[in-house]
């Protein structure tokens, strides 16, 4: 305590930089037409959240990393995207939070509403636009790999060639899917769809 | 009130004109209503009085800011006697609401008060399409042209006066129905109190204290039985069941099964010398299970009456033949293995329903794991486990190897606030008997530590959040707010572990608990589930009988003469249900005192010359009116008991031979309803559009 900075953070408990930044969620943060957007989507109405976390305590993800159901519900309440955005994609669609849910939402169609939303925004993580492409090159989400194939073999699964015609028209017809729900332009992989 | 009040808008332009065409039909008048801005917020009442004043038949057309009140009413007398109305036709709310005061209303102008058509222009219109106002407008310009075109067809009907038995019958034995049947009885009512079981008392002699006070439940309870069973007004029959009703208002029949107990009831003098012969010990269900009775027993010390009754059940000697050890051992020969149900007849003016509710049964296989583990039991066991006089001597236990626990869990809202289940509900009284319950464990054993895991607390009667405070406060019970997720037992210990989102914290914890507690909610009982089929009434959608209305008719029933107290109603506390029951005994003793009643003549009636007998009508009719009865001439005819008939209009509307006429519904006023609702159309011939009619009618 003997020079001034030490005494200014003692002052403050420590917190010096953070005390730089309002904390404080503004108004105009605010998005209260939002769980309309996610009713849109397919999302049940999450007005009629209680809050009741029971969701959160079955949700096997949750135990794992830092990803609470119940607040994602309670900021898509107050339309509060940004604090949604990063924890979207972890949601495994198990539907155990649908399962205990008393008031009969379903949070795993809310973070597939969510994801919607998002994607229509144009915040598409690297994961998913690679999966999408690989899905109209190889009609299949995983990228065709020699380690899977040796598994295949293991297994006694039939392997896949990419000559056979038969082949050929399911990625054919899978991009042909793709064009027409408009989903290639949506992700931006319009040039790996084949038609 | 700032907004002015809208002028008195007279047609009387229009009516000079009007005079000398329409001498032929009766005299209309239409007041329209602007409900404050309930209805003219959203329809132009301005143009629906127009257009009224333009319609045929009609000539005075008006509108009120509020019809119903004091200057609405006087301005339909004024205007009934100024231009001598012969018909008044009233747009404005349901029926349901304002029928009674503007009949009333016309009346007094000495008008035939079935004279009178209301259209509902608020409900129907207002409030349902209240974005689309040019549409309401319309739909309620239609609606006052059919009410007025039906007005034209209104006949002057009569009320009749019925005889009103100065008896009730109460059923159900909690103390709801105890309360409901002392106060009638000291009104000096003949009282017959229907109880189930062997004794009476309910949930409320099954409780340990009662929240906020902490007075002991039964201590408050026993005093009221003891003086119910003293009442000479009061016939208590217990271990007994309504079996049949029939009749109506003031003249009801019922049939009581009055179960064998195999104890004289005379006789009994609840020694107890004959439970302390009989070598059978079963579960005693007063205590959920947790105590031990005797085949030959009553229920609990403070029972009433205090008669013994055998469980046929579990007897030995309706097992083997043999035993009669308890038939030894009564000195005053009261034991009688053969005795009979009886059959016993009454005859009761009114009814009250209090047949309470039965705590939610946790399901199987569900997350609570409350069937396969030992330590979950819900509160109601509780209750028994902590009760002075329970089957522990209340000392609080844990049933797995019944050492006291050290660590107790309360879980709120099992049952209860779940959509899931179907139980949409607040069951209102665990988040209370889960603290007061906390409290009795800290009182007794003052080192136990207790969580109470809750979704939001609801301490809203007097003195409650009080008792919230307190316990926080002085006991040092820990609240947290989550649902539990998970619930796993140690194989060894029996201890329960929690896992849950503490909501506020944000963040999962597992916790160990030695005993769990499921606060588990409100559900309508079975008995109220049979006593509702017989009396034919109505439940809300969480499967409590409904009221007539949910704020200004709370105890009444849709049935005449029937009344509700307590649980059966709705879960409530002992507070709320005993003032039901005082509303309820008070409801039953108007029409008592009055010794007669009067009943709408909105009835069926039968043309004789028409009918042939199908009974079709008596097979459809919810109320059992109609009945088929010998003609004079030889025969069938259906006859219609008119205090029965509540005018549905079923049996008019299904009646192949069109005999049947619904008193302000018949064929005539609906088709004149039909036609007004289509101008332009062709007229329509009920004897050429069988099907078509029948469906019209149901419409309408």
């Amino acid at each position: 305590m003997k020079d001034s900075g030490e005494v200014e953070k003692t002052f403050i408990g420590g917190l010096h930089e953070e005390l730089r930044e309002d904390k404080i969620i503004d108004e105009a943060q605010l998005d209260l037409d939002f769980p309309k957007e996610i009713r849109k989507y397919g999302g049940r109405d999450v007005m009629t959240c209680l809050q009741c976390g029971n969701c959160t305590g079955v949700c096997p993800i949750s135990l794992k990393i830092d990803y609470k159901t119940r607040s994602i519900i309670k900021y898509c309440q107050f339309g509060l995207k940004k604090y949604t955005l990063g924890t979207r994609w972890v949601c495994a669609t198990c539907y155990r939070c649908y399962e205990h849910c008393p008031a009969d939402i379903n949070p795993a169609e809310v973070m597939i509403a969510l994801r919607h939303i998002a994607v229509r925004e144009g915040i598409i993580p690297p994961f998913v636009r690679t999966a999408a492409m690989n899905l109209a090159k190889y009609g299949q989400s995983v990228k065709p790999d020699p380690e899977i194939d040796k598994i295949r073999k293991e297994l006694g699964l039939p392997m896949i060639e990419a000559e056979d015609p038969e082949y050929a028209r399911v990625v054919r017809e899978i991009g042909v899917l793709l064009h027409a729900t408009k989903y290639d332009k949506l992700i931006g992989i319009q040039e790996e769809v084949k038609l | 009130m700032t907004a002015p009040a809208p002028q008195e808008k007279d047609s009387t332009a229009m009516a000079s004109e009007k005079e000398a065409g329409k001498a032929a039909g009766p005299r209309i008048g239409v007041f329209v209503c602007h409900c404050g801005s309930n209805i003219a917020g959203v329809v132009d009442c301005t143009k629906v009085r127009e257009a009224a004043g333009q319609l045929p038949g009609v000539i005075v057309a008006k509108e009120n800011k509020y019809t119903c009140s004091d200057l609405g009413q006087e301005e339909i007398i004024k205007a009934i006697k100024e231009n001598g109305l012969e018909r008044v036709v009233v747009a404005s709310c349901s029926p349901r609401l304002h029928e009674p005061t503007f009949r009333k209303c016309i009346q007094q102008a000495g008008l035939n008060p079935y004279l009178l058509q209301m259209v509902n222009i608020r409900e129907q219109c207002s409030w349902v399409h209240s974005l689309e106002k040019d549409k309401a407008t319309e739909k309620a310009k239609d609606l006052v042209r059919m009410g007025v075109s039906k007005a034209a067809k209104l006949q002057p009907l009569e009320a009749r006066e019925v005889p009103v038995e100065p008896a009730s019958l109460v059923v159900g034995g909690g103390v709801a129905g105890i309360q409901a049947a002392l106060d009638l009885a000291q009104m000096g009512f003949k009282v017959y109190l229907v109880e189930s079981k062997p004794s009476i008392g309910g949930k409320m002699a099954q409780l340990d204290k009662t929240f906020p006070t902490g007075d002991c439940a039964i201590c408050i309870l026993a005093p009221k039985m003891v003086e119910l069973s003293r009442n000479s007004n009061i016939t208590l029959l217990s271990y007994s069941e309504v079996e049949e009703v029939k009749g109506y208002i003031g003249n009801y029949e019922v049939k009581v099964r009055r179960k064998a107990r195999y104890v004289h009831e005379e006789k009994c003098v609840g020694c107890g010398l004959c439970a302390d012969a009989c070598p059978v010990k079963v579960d005693n269900e007063f205590d959920l299970g947790f105590g031990q009775r005797k085949a030959i027993y009553i229920p609990f010390p403070q029972a009433v009456p205090l008669k013994y009754a055998i469980d046929k059940e579990n007897c030995l000697h309706f097992k083997t033949g043999k035993c009669l050890l308890c038939v030894k051992a009564c000195t005053n020969e009261a034991v009688d293995h053969s005795l009979q149900d009886e059959i016993l007849s009454i005859k009761v003016g009114t009814i009250i329903v209090a047949t309470g509710y039965d705590t939610y049964t946790p399901k199987k296989n569900g997350v609570y794991r409350y069937w396969e583990y030992d330590n979950v039991i819900t509160g109601l066991e509780l209750e028994r486990l902590v009760n002075a006089s329970g089957p522990t001597g209340g000392h609080l236990i844990r049933p797995s190897d019944g050492q006291p626990p050290k660590r107790v869990a309360f879980v709120q809202c099992v049952g209860s606030r779940n959509k899931k289940i179907g139980n949409n509900y607040c069951s209102r009284v665990c988040c209370m008997y889960a603290i007061k319950n906390a409290q009795i464990i800290k009182e007794h054993a003052p080192e136990t530590e207790i969580t109470v895991y809750y979704n939001d607390i609801r301490a809203f009667g007097k003195g409650f959040e009080e008792l919230y405070h307190r316990i926080r406060e002085d006991y040092f019970v820990e609240f947290i707010r989550g649902r539990p997720a998970k619930l796993s037992q140690d194989p060894k210990t029996k201890s329960i572990k929690i896992r849950a989102e503490e909501t506020l914290l944000n963040k999962i914890t597992e916790r160990e608990f030695d005993l769990v507690v499921l606060s588990v909610g409100l559900v309508p009982s079975e008995g109220s589930k049979k006593i509702g089929k017989i009396l034919s009434l109505t439940t809300t959608a969480d499967g409590f009988f409904a009221e007539a209305h949910p704020k200004l008719r709370p105890v009444d029933t849709a049935m005449d003469g029937i009344y509700l107290a307590g649980c059966a109603q709705g879960p409530k506390d002992i507070p709320d249900s005993v003032a039901q029951a005082k509303a309820a005994a008070a409801s039953a003793a108007i029409p008592m005192s009055a010794r007669k009643v009067t009943i709408e003549p909105l009835t069926a009636s039968v043309n004789e010359e028409l009918c042939q007998g199908c009974g079709l009508c008596t097979e459809l009719c919810p109320y059992g009116a109609p009945e088929l009865v010998q003609s004079e001439k030889g025969g069938w005819k259906a006859r219609v008991t008119e205090a029965l008939c509540h005018g549905c209009g079923t049996c008019a509307a299904s009646c192949p031979q069109k005999a049947i006429v619904a008193m302000q519904f018949t064929d005539e006023q609906i088709y004149s309803e039909l036609e007004a609702a289509l101008p332009g159309q062709p007229k329509t011939h009920a004897k050429t559009h069988h099907g078509k009619k029948k469906a019209e009618a149901e419409v309408s």
